[in-house]
């Protein structure tokens, strides 16, 4: 009868996985990133029927509960509440603010964009809805939207305009970003911070989730440092939870689409077909070498046939 | 003033039977000499005899026709049933009601139908009187007559009222306005639009129609539109919001068939949930099937002392292709008795409730119930009015007792961390107590209905689902059951019934919301 209370069991609890990410809400990606980051041992539980709560993701350990419509969001709660903190010593710096600025607002704005504009909500239909009812999915999804859309300002006015700012910033805070970090394993010195775990996240999401045809991912793909880069923390820090391994970001840039399970279907199909023009290939080279032969042989047996005729003449 | 825990029985008449023959056999004085039809606007005038000679010949026919009717019965056969002053509503509606009378082969069979659909017209709540006559049938045909329904349709469509419930889903006295349009469309349609409030901080605002038929059967036919909302932030920090239809039918007297589809939403507006109520706060379709059997042959459902009643409610929920809504089996059990002991009007109550209920579906094992469908004991409801499933338990508070978990912690900037503890329910319950009432000796209190009573009750809840089972015993359910003993006055109204109680707990569990003292409960008439 009574409740649990083991102090020691950190859970975080997210929206569910998908597009073979631990997370698929871009919300919660930040904070199981920077978990992770931190190599904080935790549990990960889900939430899928509460696609319009602000208070996910939320942390909790025994009694204590760190949601994230709290003192800035539960990263910020457990730097405050000492729960963990990777910021300490980097918050003075000059860089921290204008880059925390450029990736919470700016990118997040675009992604946000992108998700429910851009692409026409398709990826957060299966990220937010899927295990809801059809009937209250539709519904908190046609809400959502028009609430995205306030949020962003976006009238039928402004919506082409607002579209370009939105990009052409998201490119600026790319190009920006990926001068500040030139071939570094982490935004700032060598440690990870926060702001590693906002930019992961968002890298993650905009090249795994977001479909081929999405501007925003094209943007990203440019940068060909930022995307080593994320690779590079994916591989030493998600990749031993993730429960199936996901392809390497640079190699198959045109595999990632809107589905997770794409990416490994893919490579196969273009193998085969790689193959299959090697075949091909290969069946031409021996046709053609076949008919070399087989000429020269025709050609060269019937001129030492008449050199022998000739000689018995004499 | 009458007593009004008195049930009045709509099949027996509240007279004596020879007060009913008396007035029956007036109106059969009044129409025996008309065979050429009554006139509609002035009956009173179409039926006064012409003269005083046929005066005193329909006096002693009538006489000798209630000596033969005292020795034996008397054959008569109903010729045709006459619908009069119904301008909107349809004949089949009206006619469905009598349809009883056509059965009847004896006068006496045939006053008795009169009465029962007399009875049945007016509880249409569509009429402002009603009134069965008897005429003489076709000369040609002897021993025949004509039932003569006459009925003043109500002059104002509209009806407000207020009225008391305790409704089974929210398990707590309810205060009901409601506003009702009724007969719109001559089918005896009753339209209500109905703001509700609960002793337990619930609402609920609805629209509903209810059909005193369906497609012909005599089944009435219920349905509603809600919104409904229930508080329970102060006992398991969510608040629960419900936008649905529901349907009901009643089969018979005893069956009844109801489906719900509701969206369903638990939120934390406090954000100090606990973790089982933390894991439960979202949206859920609910689409569930309801079969109800109710017997309840008490004289009294808020002093019964004699009679018993039982209650069989299973649900099934989730019955629907798509497997997404929420799938689970509820079933609840409710039987009292009453006996009376011949002093005083005293009567032993005797009551035992129980219920369960379990997630199914994949996963069923490891998925914890819905805390919406869970059951939940204590209250300010006494065991003896309640009726379906347990939930009243003397003594302890609303959801005071039964599986809690320790709420959110917060900093109190008073007296350092502070929290307090959520009670989310079980998936099992059992509830029994023993209940003697009895009069008080003074008159002043007998005339007014106010009695006293001693009680003693037993309850228990536990968790199943979840994989909670695994650590269910029924030694262990037995060892942790909670008991009180007490004794209290009982003071009747005309709309609920208020008991003064002092508890005493002989037994509770840690964290339960309980303690011995004065206790008021407020019940009234199940809906």
């Amino acid at each position: 009868m009574e409740g649990d209370q083991d102090t020691s069991d950190f859970t975080l609890v997210t929206r569910k996985p998908c597009f073979g990410l631990p997370t698929a809400c871009p919300n919660c990606l930040p904070a199981y990133i920077y978990l992770k980051l931190a190599q904080l041992p935790f549990q990960l539980a889900f939430n899928s029927t509460f696609p319009d709560s602000e208070e996910l993701p939320y942390f909790e350990s025994g009694t204590y509960v760190a949601y994230n419509n709290e003192d800035g969001g539960v990263i910020e709660k457990l730097k405050k509440d000492g729960i963990v903190n990777l910021d300490s010593q980097l918050q003075s710096l000059p860089d921290y603010l204008s880059l925390k600025a450029l990736i919470v607002s700016w990118l997040d704005e675009a992604l946000t964009y992108e998700i429910w504009v851009g692409t026409e909500g398709v990826c957060a239909s299966k990220i937010y809805y899927s295990d809801l009812p059809w009937v209250i999915g539709k519904v908190l999804f046609y809400k959502q939207t028009y609430l995205t859309k306030n949020r962003l300002g976006l009238t039928k006015e402004n919506a082409e305009q607002r579209e370009k700012l939105i990009y052409k910033r998201a490119s600026e805070a790319y190009e920006a970003l990926s001068t500040r970090l030139g071939e570094q394993k982490f935004l700032f010195e060598d440690r990870p911070s926060s702001l590693d775990a906002f930019f992961l996240s968002h890298m993650l999401f905009t090249i795994q989730v977001l479909p081929e045809t999405s501007v925003l991912r094209r943007k990203l793909l440019e940068h060909s440092n930022l995307v080593r880069y994320a690779e590079r923390l994916k591989s030493e820090f998600l990749e031993e939870s993730s429960s199936s391994p996901s392809p390497p970001l640079h190699s198959f840039p045109s595999s990632f689409s809107g589905k997770g399970s794409k990416p490994k279907n893919k490579p196969k199909a273009e193998k085969s077909e790689e193959e299959k023009k090697i075949k091909k290939r290969a069946r031409f080279f021996l046709a053609a070498q076949f008919l070399a032969v087989v000429i020269y042989v025709s050609v060269m047996g019937g001129g030492s046939s008449d050199e022998v005729e000739y000689e018995d003449d004499d | 003033m009458a007593n009004p825990a008195d049930k009045p029985d709509p099949n027996l008449t509240t007279r004596d039977e020879g007060e009913v023959r008396e007035e029956e056999l007036e109106d059969i004085e009044e129409e025996e000499d008309d065979y050429e039809g009554e006139d509609d606007n002035d009956e009173a005038t179409a039926s006064k005899p012409q003269t005083r000679e046929d005066a005193a010949a329909s006096r002693a026919n009538a006489q000798n026709l209630f000596r033969r009717m005292g020795v034996a019965p008397v054959p008569v056969r109903v010729h045709d049933v006459i619908v009069k002053g119904n301008e909107k509503t349809k004949d089949h509606v009206i006619e469905a009601e009598v349809e009883g009378v056509r059965q009847a082969t004896t006068l006496q069979e045939l006053l008795e139908a009169a009465n029962v659909a007399n009875f049945n017209l007016r509880a249409l709540d569509i009429f402002d009187s009603v009134k069965i006559t008897l005429d003489a049938g076709p000369p040609e045909l002897p021993d025949t007559t004509n039932v003569v329904v006459k009925v003043v349709e109500s002059q104002s469509p509209l009806a407000a009222e207020i009225v008391t419930s305790t409704k089974s889903q929210a398990r707590s006295s309810t205060l009901e306005g409601s506003l009702k349009y009724k007969n719109i469309f001559g089918h005896g349609d009753i339209w209500d639009s109905s703001l509700a409030y609960g002793c337990d901080n619930s609402g609920e605002v609805g629209l509903g129609l209810y059909l005193p038929r369906l497609r012909g059967r005599p089944t009435p036919f219920t349905s509603r539109l809600y919104l409904s909302t229930q508080d329970w932030l102060k006992f398991s920090s969510y608040r629960e919001r419900a936008l649905g239809v529901s349907l009901g039918v009643l089969l018979s007297k005893n069956h009844e068939l109801g489906y719900t589809l509701a969206w369903r939403n638990l939120i934390d507006p406090t954000q100090m949930a606990s973790r089982t109520i933390r894991r439960q706060i979202g949206h859920s379709l609910v689409s569930d099937l309801k079969y109800t059997f109710k017997v309840d042959e008490r004289n009294s459902s808020l002093r019964p002392t004699r009679g018993y009643s039982f209650v069989s409610t299973s649900q099934i929920g989730g019955l629907v292709p798509d497997s997404r809504t929420l799938r689970f089996l509820r079933q609840e059990i409710d039987l009292k008795y009453a006996v009376p002991l011949g002093f005083y009007r005293s009567a032993l109550n005797f009551g035992v409730s129980g219920g369960i209920t379990f997630p199914w579906g994949s996963g069923y094992k490891s998925r914890g119930s819905s805390v919406s469908e869970r059951f939940f004991l204590g209250g300010n409801i006494s065991p003896v009015c309640s009726l379906g499933g347990p939930s009243a338990l003397w003594g302890f508070k609303t959801r005071g007792l039964g599986p809690n978990e320790p709420r959110r912690e917060v900093e109190d900037d008073k007296s350092g961390d502070t929290y307090e503890r959520d009670f989310v329910g079980g998936d099992v319950a059992v509830t029994a107590f023993a209940d003697l009432s009895f009069d008080f000796p003074l008159r002043w209190f007998r005339e007014r209905g106010i009695h006293g009573h001693v009680f003693a009750c037993a309850g228990n809840i536990a968790e199943l689902s979840g994989n909670k089972y695994r650590n269910f015993t029924a030694p262990k359910f037995l060892e942790t059951f909670r008991s009180t003993v007490g004794a209290g006055i009982v003071l009747p109204t005309s709309l609920f019934r208020m008991e003064l109680n002092y508890c005493h707990i002989v037994k509770k569990q840690e964290h339960d919301r309980a303690k011995s003292g004065f206790f008021m409960t407020f019940s009234t008439p199940s809906s």
